[in-house]
C-alpha cells in the first residue's frame, strides 16, 4: 500500500476533499497536514512513497524547497506537485527536477491516479545483477575498464612507466588522469618514493609559487612558519601538475628553469635546493591553442608533453560504463555498510543515456549518492539524481503520453540546454544556434 | 561559463578584485562583483571543481555592464535619501523642531544600515543623539541611543553599545516605556554575552523577562527565553538550555512569528545536536528551514540554519550532504553578498577536508582568511580562522605551520582581549605539544 502524505499550506487545505475517498478506493493511505512546518515533522518521524504538496503563490519557490526537503528523507519519497495556474516553465522546472508530475488545482481525480500509476510502474523496475568487475589496484585507486579505448591506454602506460621520461596527460574533466598518474608512479623505479599532487586550478594564484616551491617565515603576509614546497616534498618520487593550463605565465617561466636546472629556491629564500623529480603533467585544455593565444610557454609544453596520453571519454568507452557502475556500488555499499546487487532496468536505462559532461568522476558521484539513498539492495531510478530522472520521460522506447506541440517541443529543449550551462544565456543561444535576444525572448515567451 | 564578448572565457574574482581599488566609494562596485560572479562551468566537473571558492568564480565584463545601470540608480537613490534626510532635519531646525531633526537624522542612519554602511549609521545617529539631549522630549533621544546601541553592537563595540543601552533603559523607565526598557535589557544581555560575562548577561536577560512577563509580551518573552538558553548552552548548562528553549518555542508558536520560530529551533537544533540527539537535531533543523521559507525573507538566517546543519553532518560523518549544504549556503551568501557569512562557510569546508585528510583543503582556509581582512571590523573572525587552520594543519601533520596558525590566533585573541579565546587556543598549542 502506498503511503500519501499531503500537504497544503496558505489556507488551500480544501483541495484535499474528495482525495480521501479517491485514496480510499485506490488502495492508498492517505495523510494531510496543513502546515509546513507539520509537514517536515511528519517526514522525519515516518517513512512515506510519495509527498502531494499544493504550491502556493510563489510556486518556484516553494517546488524549489519541497525539492531540497525531500533530500534524503526516509524512504526517498517522490514528489507529486498540485498548482492553481501552472505555467510551462514550472512544469518545465518540475521536469527537470524529477517531479513524478504536475497537477491542476482543483484536483481530478484521473490525474491523481495517473501520477500513482507512476509511481507504482516505478517500484517494479526489473533487478539486473551486477557484473563481476576485474580491476587493476593502484593503492587505493583503481583502473576499471575493458573497453579498446582504454587497452590502448594502457599498453601506452605500460610503455612510459618504467622510464623517467615526463608524461603529459590529456582528456577531459573526470577521466581519470590523476589515477593514471599514480599507475605511472606505482609502476615505475620511483614507486617506494613519494607521489605528490598539486591541482594548480585550486590554490589561490598568489599562493601556487610558495605551494610548489615553499616559502621561509615572513616571506609574505600569512607566512607564518617555514613551509616545504611540493617539488621538495616529491623529493626522488613524482611530482603531478593536475590543471596546468591555469598557471600564470610568470609561473610557467619559474617551473621551465626548475625542471631544466633542476633546482628551486623557496619564496623569500636565497639559498638554491636541488631537486630530483619525475614530472606528470595534465590538462583538460587545448594546450596548443593556449599557446597560439599566448597564454601558454611553447617551451614548456615541449617539456611536458615527452610522452603524451589522451585519456577518452567515458562515452566513447562503450559499457565500461556498467563495470564501472558495478565498482563503484560495491566500493560505495561497503563504505556505507550496506549490500547492492543490482541495478533496476530503468535506472541503468538512465545512466546509458546521460550525456556524462564529468565523465567517470560524475557516475562516481551518481553512484555514491544512489548508494546512500537505497533502501534495499537494488540501485533504483529513484535514487539517481533529479536531474537524470528529469530524463525519464525523453528516453526512448518510452510512452510519451500526449503529443506534444512544437512550441512545446521548443520549450523543452531550450530547457534542457539552459540547464546544461547552468542557466548562462550566452553558451546556451551559442548550443542553439540562435542570437541571445532571440533566446532571451523565447525565454519570455515560454516562462523559463 | 563562456560566451561571453567574442566567446573570451569569464575573469577570475581573485583577478577581477586586483584590479579594483580598496577605496569605500567602490563597495557597491565590489559587492555587485561578487554577487554576479559564477563557477565556470569547465570546472564543474574538473578536479578542481571541488575546491572551487569564491575567488575562482567568474565574471564576464559585460554582465557587469549590464548591471551598472541600476546600480547607480540605487546609489543615487540611497544618496538621495540621505540628502532629503538633511533637509528635512533643516526645516524642522527652522520650525525649532528638535524632535523632527533627530527623527530624520536617525531615518538616515538606518539608511546607511540597509546598505552594510554601519560606521556612517553610527555617525549619523551620534548627531541626532547631540541634538536629542538638549530636548524636554525624552523619546527622540531613546530613539538615537537605540539606534546607537544596535550599530555598536554590529560593530562588535560591545562595551559602547551596553552604555547607550543603559541611557535608553533609565529614560524607558522615566517614560514607561516597557517596550523599549525590555528591548535594552535583552540588547545589554547581548553585550554581556559578547563579552563573556555570562552573570552580567544571565541577570539582564532575567530582568528583560520578568518586564516581558508584566507586559504579557509573549513575543518578547520568547525571544529572552531563547536568549537565556543560548547563555546556558555557552555555560555548558544544556538541562537549562533545553528548558527555556522549551519555553520560548511555545510562546513564539503562540504568536505565530515564522522568523522567531526559525531561530527557535536553530538553537533547539544546535542543543539536539550538543546532546547527541542527531536525528532529532536534523529534523529540527528542517523545520526551522520550513519556518525561514515562511517568514520575510531573511538570508542570514538561512544561511545560519544550513551551516549548522552542515557542521551536524560533518560531525556524523556525512561529508557528501555536508558539502551539499555548504555550496548551498554559499551560494545564498554571495548572492546576499554575507562576507562574514562566506568566511564561517569555506573555514567550515576546509575542516571537512581536513577530516578527509585531504591537503589541497587549505585553499579554503586561505580563502577565508583573505575574506576576513575586508572584514576589519571584527578581527576575531580571523583569529577563529586562524585556529581552525592550525588545527588543520596539525590533522595533516604540519605541526611547524599549525603552531604558526595558532600562535597568530593567540595574538589576536589577547590583542581583543578575549580571554577564553586565548585560554583555548593555549590548551590547543599544549595539547599540539605534549
Amino acid at each position: 500500500m502506498l503511503r500519501v502524505l499531503a500537504v497544503a499550506t496558505e489556507g488551500a487545505a480544501g483541495v484535499f476533499q474528495n482525495i480521501k475517498q479517491w485514496a480510499a478506493q485506490a488502495d492508498v493511505e492517505f495523510e494531510s497536514v496543513p502546515e509546513l512546518p507539520l509537514a517536515v515533522r511528519q517526514l522525519a518521524a515516518a517513512r512515506w512513497d510519495i509527498v502531494l504538496a499544493v504550491l502556493g503563490e510563489h510556486a518556484d519557490g516553494d517546488l524549489a524547497w519541497w525539492v531540497d526537503a525531500l533530500r534524503g528523507a526516509a524512504g526517498s519519497p517522490r514528489l507529486i506537485v498540485a498548482a492553481r495556474r501552472p505555467s510551462m516553465g514550472l512544469a518545465l522546472r518540475a521536469e527537470r527536477l524529477g517531479v513524478v508530475d504536475l497537477l491542476t488545482v482543483p484536483l481530478r481525480r484521473d490525474d491523481f491516479e495517473r501520477a500513482l500509476g507512476r509511481v507504482r510502474s516505478a517500484a517494479s523496475e526489473v533487478p539486473i545483477p551486477l557484473p563481476e568487475v576485474k580491476s587493476d589496484a593502484v593503492g587505493q585507486y583503481m583502473l576499471v575498464g575493458q573497453s579498446a579505448a582504454m587497452l590502448e591506454v594502457y599498453k601506452l602506460m605500460a610503455r612510459v612507466a618504467p622510464s623517467a621520461a615526463t608524461v603529459l596527460i590529456r582528456g577531459d574533466s573526470g577521466t581519470g588522469k590523476e589515477v593514471v598518474a599514480r599507475a605511472i608512479h606505482l609502476n615505475g623505479p620511483r614507486a617506494a618514493r613519494p607521489f605528490v599532487a598539486v591541482n594548480c586550478a585550486a590554490i589561490p594564484e598568489n599562493l601556487l609559487e610558495s605551494e610548489l616551491f615553499g616559502h621561509e617565515k615572513g616571506a609574505f603576509t600569512g607566512a607564518v612558519a617555514r613551509k616545504i614546497g611540493r617539488f621538495e616534498q616529491a623529493g626522488g618520487g613524482t611530482l603531478f601538475l593536475d590543471e596546468v593550463a591555469d598557471m600564470s605565465l610568470a609561473l610557467q617561466a619559474k617551473i621551465l628553469r626548475a625542471v631544466q636546472e633542476r633546482e628551486i629556491e623557496r619564496v623569500g629564500g636565497g639559498e638554491t635546493i636541488p631537486v630530483d623529480v619525475r614530472l606528470v603533467a595534465a590538462t583538460n585544455r587545448d594546450l596548443k591553442e593556449a599557446i597560439a593565444q599566448g597564454r601558454f610557454r611553447e617551451d614548456l609544453y615541449y617539456r611536458f608533453a615527452v610522452v603524451t596520453i589522451r585519456l577518452p571519454r567515458l562515452a566513447e568507452r562503450g559499457d565500461d560504463l556498467s563495470l564501472l557502475t558495478a565498482y563503484f556500488a560495491r566500493q560505495f555499499a561497503e563504505r556505507y555498510g550496506k549490500r547492492i546487487t543490482a541495478i533496476s532496468d530503468n535506472a541503468l536505462d538512465l545512466l546509458r543515456h546521460h550525456n556524462w559532461v564529468g565523465n567517470v568522476r560524475e557516475l562516481r558521484n551518481v553512484i555514491e549518492r544512489a548508494t546512500i539513498v537505497a533502501t534495499d539492495e537494488m540501485l533504483r531510478a529513484e535514487h539517481l539524481p533529479e536531474e537524470l530522472r528529469g530524463e525519464e520521460r525523453a528516453l526512448p522506447d518510452r510512452p510519451q503520453g500526449a503529443l506534444l506541440t512544437l512550441a512545446e517541443v521548443e520549450a523543452r529543449h531550450i530547457a534542457r540546454v539552459l540547464a546544461h550551462t547552468s542557466g548562462q544565456i550566452g553558451a546556451a543561444a551559442e548550443i542553439l544556434g540562435i542570437h541571445r535576444n532571440t533566446l532571451t525572448r523565447k525565454m519570455r515567451e515560454y516562462g523559463l | 561559463m563562456s560566451g561571453g564578448a567574442g566567446g573570451l572565457p569569464p575573469v577570475r574574482v581573485e583577478r577581477a578584485l586586483g584590479l579594483l581599488p580598496d577605496l569605500e566609494v567602490l563597495n557597491p562596485l565590489r559587492a555587485l562583483l561578487v554577487s554576479i560572479s559564477r563557477p565556470d562551468e569547465r570546472t564543474m566537473w574538473s578536479s578542481s571543481g571541488p575546491y572551487l571558492t569564491l575567488g575562482k568564480r567568474g565574471v564576464q565584463p559585460e554582465e557587469l555592464r549590464r548591471h551598472l545601470p541600476p546600480l547607480l540608480h540605487s546609489i543615487a537613490g540611497h544618496m538621495r535619501g540621505l540628502y532629503d534626510a538633511y533637509a528635512e532635519a533643516l526645516e524642522c531646525q527652522q520650525r525649532s523642531d528638535g524632535a523632527g531633526a533627530a527623527a530624520a537624522l536617525v531615518k538616515a542612519g538606518h539608511s546607511e544600515e540597509k546598505v552594510g554602511r554601519l560606521a556612517q549609521a553610527l555617525t549619523w545617529y551620534e548627531t541626532a543623539l547631540a541634538i536629542a539631549e538638549g530636548l524636554q522630549d525624552r523619546r527622540p533621544e531613546l530613539g538615537a541611543l537605540r539606534s546607537l546601541g544596535e550599530v555598536c553592537l554590529a560593530l562588535g563595540r560591545y562595551t559602547e553599545a551596553a552604555r547607550h543601552f543603559q541611557r535608553s533603559l533609565a529614560i524607558s523607565e522615566a517614560e514607561f516605556d516597557q517596550a523599549s526598557a525590555i528591548i535594552a535589557c535583552e540588547r545589554l544581555g547581548d553585550a554581556a554575552l559578547a563579552q563573556s560575562e555570562w552573570a552580567g548577561a544571565e541577570a539582564w536577560y532575567g530582568r528583560g523577562l520578568r518586564l516581558a512577563e508584566g507586559a504579557r509580551d509573549a513575543r518578547g518573552m520568547g525571544r529572552l527565553e531563547r536568549s537565556l538558553a543560548m547563555l546556558a548552552r555557552k555555560q555548558g548548562d544544556l538541562t537549562t538550555a533545553d528548558i527555556h528553549l522549551r519555553r520560548a518555542r511555545a510562546l513564539v508558536e503562540s504568536v505565530g512569528a515564522a522568523d522567531a520560530m526559525a531561530q527557535v529551533l536553530n538553537g533547539q537544533g544546535q542543543l539536539d545536536a550538543q546532546l547527541g540527539r542527531h536525528s532529532a537535531a536534523y529534523a529540527t533543523y528542517r523545520e526551522a528551514l520550513a519556518w525561514a521559507q515562511r517568514a520575510p525573507r531573511d538570508a542570514g538566517l538561512e544561511v545560519s540554519i544550513r551551516l549548522n546543519l552542515a557542521e551536524l553532518q560533518l560531525e556524523t560523518g556525512r561529508f557528501l550532504e555536508a558539502e551539499a549544504e555548504l555550496r548551498r549556503a554559499e551560494q545564498v551568501a554571495i548572492a546576499e553578498n554575507l562576507t562574514s557569512r562566506l568566511v564561517q562557510i569555506y573555514t567550515l569546508m576546509g575542516k571537512l577536508r581536513g577530516q578527509q585528510l585531504d591537503d589541497t583543503g587549505f585553499v579554503f582556509f586561505e580563502q577565508a582568511i583573505e575574506l576576513s581582512r575586508a572584514l576589519e571590523r571584527s578581527p576575531a573572525i580571523s583569529a577563529r580562522v586562524y585556529v581552525e587552520y592550525g588545527l588543520f594543519k596539525n590533522q595533516l601533520g604540519q605541526h611547524e605551520e599549525a603552531r604558526g596558525y595558532l600562535e597568530r590566533a593567540r595574538e589576536i585573541f589577547e590583542s581583543l582581549g578575549e580571554a577564553p579565546d586565548v585560554e583555548r587556543v593555549e590548551s590547543e598549542l599544549q595539547r599540539m605539544s605534549a
